[in-house]
């Protein structure tokens, strides 16, 4: 079988400087730029009224309570148990009290469920645009030019995407123009942003998508649409079901085997 | 049910545990670049590569249990090569640098690869 020679492209030493410099350049700066736009848009949680801090409040009191009943002893956890129950299935906690068993709102006409929208919007825009703008500003200025070698072979399917402007059949896959520099960066600077903005930061768009499917994944809980009533119903049931036991249970051996060993 | 317990006997906060895993995580990323542009200097290309980057990531594995976790780990009684005083899980200590840091680590590769040989 006959070795395929090893394809050398002479390439002027300028396009570092003309084309390698300047997209990496950007895309650092525009995943910065993204960081603090990210910040500055960010708007402060709304103050809330006290009957829906109430009603959420007295949810949270529940769900944590499920939680953390080992650390309580028998007798407390029996009242706090009796007493939410009570409150929950009575509706004493309710925002508004005279609503239940009604249907909830429409989401889309509730004023207060367009923040959450908006603020996704907002996310979603800061991608969208720089996003469209880079691509559009490299396909304009940078296309056709074949810039850098992979060090790893290829199969002959990412031709078309790391190839894309430069119409040469027989180059090895390995060669790849500008836009493929574009994509690699976009996957790669993300240790880059760790390191000049701080490791909980807003530039990098993977990781931004990832906190999205991660948000949708789990549904929201005092999210509009969702009925407080049944909430509340769902949780004193769940408190109904624990079987106690508390972590001071048989702590006397536990510390006289330890003391023994 | 006795490992749930035992948890809630001796309780790990989580709060320190993300603390824990980004730093390991921040560690992982910036040594996975370095090792990038070491790869792309030293002109390594396909396989050996890729061998270079997860013999070098487990090395700074081994070298962060060493000097971080295992002085306090051992101290505390723990068995050798247990991060269980630090980390959630072993395998996740162990491996997760390697998925991590790729992306970064190709980016240089090819950026110093590019610069030095091609």
């Amino acid at each position: 079988m006959a070795q395929i020679p090893v394809q050398t492209i002479h390439r002027d030493p300028q396009l570092f400087y003309w084309i390698l410099a300047p997209i990496t350049v950007v895309m650092v700066l525009t995943g910065i730029l993204r960081h603090y736009a990210t910040v500055m848009m960010a708007t402060a949680p709304k103050k809330m009224d006290q009957k829906t801090m109430r009603e959420q409040r007295s949810l949270m009191h529940g769900i944590n309570l499920r939680n953390n009943y080992h650390v309580l002893s028998k007798r407390s956890f029996n009242v706090r148990r009796d007493a939410l129950t009570a409150a929950f299935e009575s509706g004493a906690y309710l925002k508004n009290p005279d609503q239940r068993g009604q249907a909830p709102p429409n989401p889309l006409s509730d004023p207060s469920a367009m923040d959450g929208m908006m603020g996704m919007m907002k996310n979603q825009m800061a991608m969208i645009i720089p996003n469209t703008l880079i691509m559009s500003w490299i396909n304009a200025f940078f296309s056709g030019y074949v810039i850098m070698k992979l060090p790893f072979p290829l199969t002959i399917k990412f031709k078309s995407m790391l190839q894309a402007g430069v119409a040469t059949r027989d180059m090895d896959p390995r060669w790849m123009s500008s836009i493929s520099w574009y994509f690699l960066c976009i996957f790669g600077l993300q240790s880059v942003f760790n390191f000049i903005l701080g490791s909980d930061n807003a530039a990098s768009q993977m990781a931004a998508q990832m906190n999205q499917m991660g948000a949708q994944g789990t549904p929201q809980m005092f999210g509009p649409g969702v009925d407080p009533d049944k909430q509340f119903q769902a949780e004193a049931e769940n408190l109904a079901v624990i079987e106690h036991y508390s972590v001071l249970d048989d702590v006397e051996t536990r510390l006289l085997e330890g003391i023994r060993a | 049910m006795s490992t749930e317990k035992d948890y809630q006997i001796s309780p790990v906060v989580q709060e320190s545990i993300v603390h824990n895993s980004r730093t390991l995580f921040n560690f992982q990323s910036l040594t996975a670049s370095l090792f990038g542009v070491c790869a792309g200097i030293l002109g390594l290309e396909s396989y050996t590569g890729f061998l270079f980057y997860i013999i070098s990531t487990l090395l700074t594995c081994i070298l962060f249990y060493a000097l971080r976790i295992a002085p306090s780990s051992i101290a505390s009684g723990k068995a050798p090569f247990d991060t269980s005083r630090y980390f959630r899980g072993a395998f996740e200590f162990w491996t997760s640098g390697l998925s991590g840091g790729l992306a970064g680590f190709i980016l240089t590769w090819t950026l110093f690869y590019g610069l030095v040989r091609a």
